[in-house]
């Protein structure tokens, strides 16, 4: 009977009662940025939809729906991880997202292109001097690094609904 | 003896089953709650985002009595207040550039102010570079200057920025700037984007005197930092300009 070394580490209880707490501020921090981000764009909706359109990567036909609907795909999942609903499904989901804003902003980066990424309001071309690829990069991989913690561990305290972030 | 004990194990056993059996079905509850969630935030935002870019314009400032017709030229830019005051702003300005709604809100009344005092005039170009709403919207303004209220319906069309100015809409505007019915000539002009060449030599000129984004202020032909701009700062700038 072989344990691996994560069971045996995630299974300690010392670690355990770290980790719900660090589940719980991962937990608030996320959703917090989340609902901060889909806010924002919520209230310009010309803007978030130019925000799309500067990536140059979706069809015209596709440009309104997402620039408009992506706001609030973020507004929800923000709400559901503050009262912490289901956080181990809302953490996949919001691992997902982040990870093609992510890959998003890199191939903007890659092409060339001259754009804010538009992740709390605005965004659009801007100035060739004027892109910061490398700080929005680093700031989505550390949201992604706090979504995949609470795949990992989604227990944590302070929540709405003790029974769902248990499991799911 | 024996087989009590085997009832017991297996009466556990079962109630064991029941209870994954229920948390299985809860899970699956739970999952259908959140997926329904998200798609019913998702789609009332659409929809809601889509009411709110298609009603009809709120409340815009009216004309003022003095407004004259002006004269649209193709790669020239339109022409806002005195003709003979001292200090001329030039703006690069899209319709739907969130910055310059940004511009707009925070600079818009001080240089309204310098226009109506007849210290400055602005030379508007009506860039169209984001959507098929700036488009419109940049064609309108030709078409507003050209009937004389070109200046009250400039501020309504940033007053109201998160529309996506269709054609109703955009007489619907007039209506509100004119007090009135605008002209049917108006109308037309429109309706048949009668200044989509102007738009298109707009853009063209704008590329020719090297602005790569909006919103771009000169006064008296001299690049402005926004970034760094307060009202205050620009009513001094005006005021010096003015005085040289």
């Amino acid at each position: 009977m072989s344990v691996s070394p994560v069971g045996t580490f995630a299974t300690n209880p010392r670690f355990a009662a770290i980790a719900v707490w660090a589940s719980t501020a991962a937990r608030l921090v996320l959703g917090g940025v989340f609902l901060v981000a889909g806010g924002l764009k919520v209230i310009d909706p010309q803007s978030s939809v130019a925000a799309v359109r500067a990536y140059r990567l979706l069809p015209s036909a596709l440009l309104t729906i997402v620039g408009w609907g992506l706001p609030f795909a973020e507004i929800a999942l923000g709400v559901l991880l503050l009262a912490g609903i289901a956080t181990r499904l809302v953490a996949v989901a919001s691992a997902v997202l982040l990870l093609v804003f992510i890959a998003a902003v890199t191939s903007a980066a890659a092409r060339g292109l001259s754009i804010d990424c538009g992740c709390f309001g605005g965004g659009g071309d801007v100035a060739p001097g004027q892109t910061a690829y490398a700080t929005e990069i680093v700031r989505d991989v550390g949201l992604l690094l706090l979504a995949v913690w609470l795949v990992w561990q989604p227990r944590s305290r302070l929540t709405l609904d003790r029974f769902s972030s248990e499991r799911t | 003896m024996n087989s009590t004990k085997n009832l017991n194990a297996r009466e556990r056993a079962r109630l064991a089953a029941e209870q994954a059996a229920a948390r299985r079905r809860d899970q699956r509850i739970l999952i259908s709650v959140v997926v329904a969630f998200l798609v019913v935030v998702v789609a009332g935002g659409i929809t809601f985002q889509a009411w709110r870019t298609s009603r009809s314009p709120s409340a815009a400032p009216s004309a003022i009595a003095a407004a004259s017709p002006v004269m649209i030229t193709n790669g020239r830019p339109i022409p806002l207040g005195s003709a003979d005051a001292p200090v001329t702003i030039t703006l690069y300005e899209d319709f739907h550039c969130p910055h310059c709604a940004d511009f707009e809100e925070e600079f818009g009344p001080t240089i309204t102010q310098a226009q109506e005092s007849g210290e400055a005039r602005v030379e508007l170009y009506p860039m169209a570079f984001i959507d098929e709403g700036s488009i419109t919207a940049a064609n309108a303004m030709a078409c507003a200057a050209e009937a004389g209220f070109g200046q009250p319906y400039y501020l309504a069309l940033f007053a109201n920025h998160t529309l996506q100015w269709s054609d109703p809409q955009l007489i619907d505007l007039a209506t509100k700037v004119v007090g009135s019915p605008p002209s049917e000539a108006f109308q037309t002009c429109v309706k048949r984007r009668a200044h989509a060449d102007f738009v298109t030599s707009i853009n063209a000129a704008a590329d020719q005197n090297h602005v790569a984004q909006t919103p771009t202020m000169l006064i008296n032909g001299k690049d402005v930092a926004i970034e760094s701009l307060t009202p205050e700062s620009l009513k001094t700038m005006i005021t010096d300009a003015a005085q040289k």
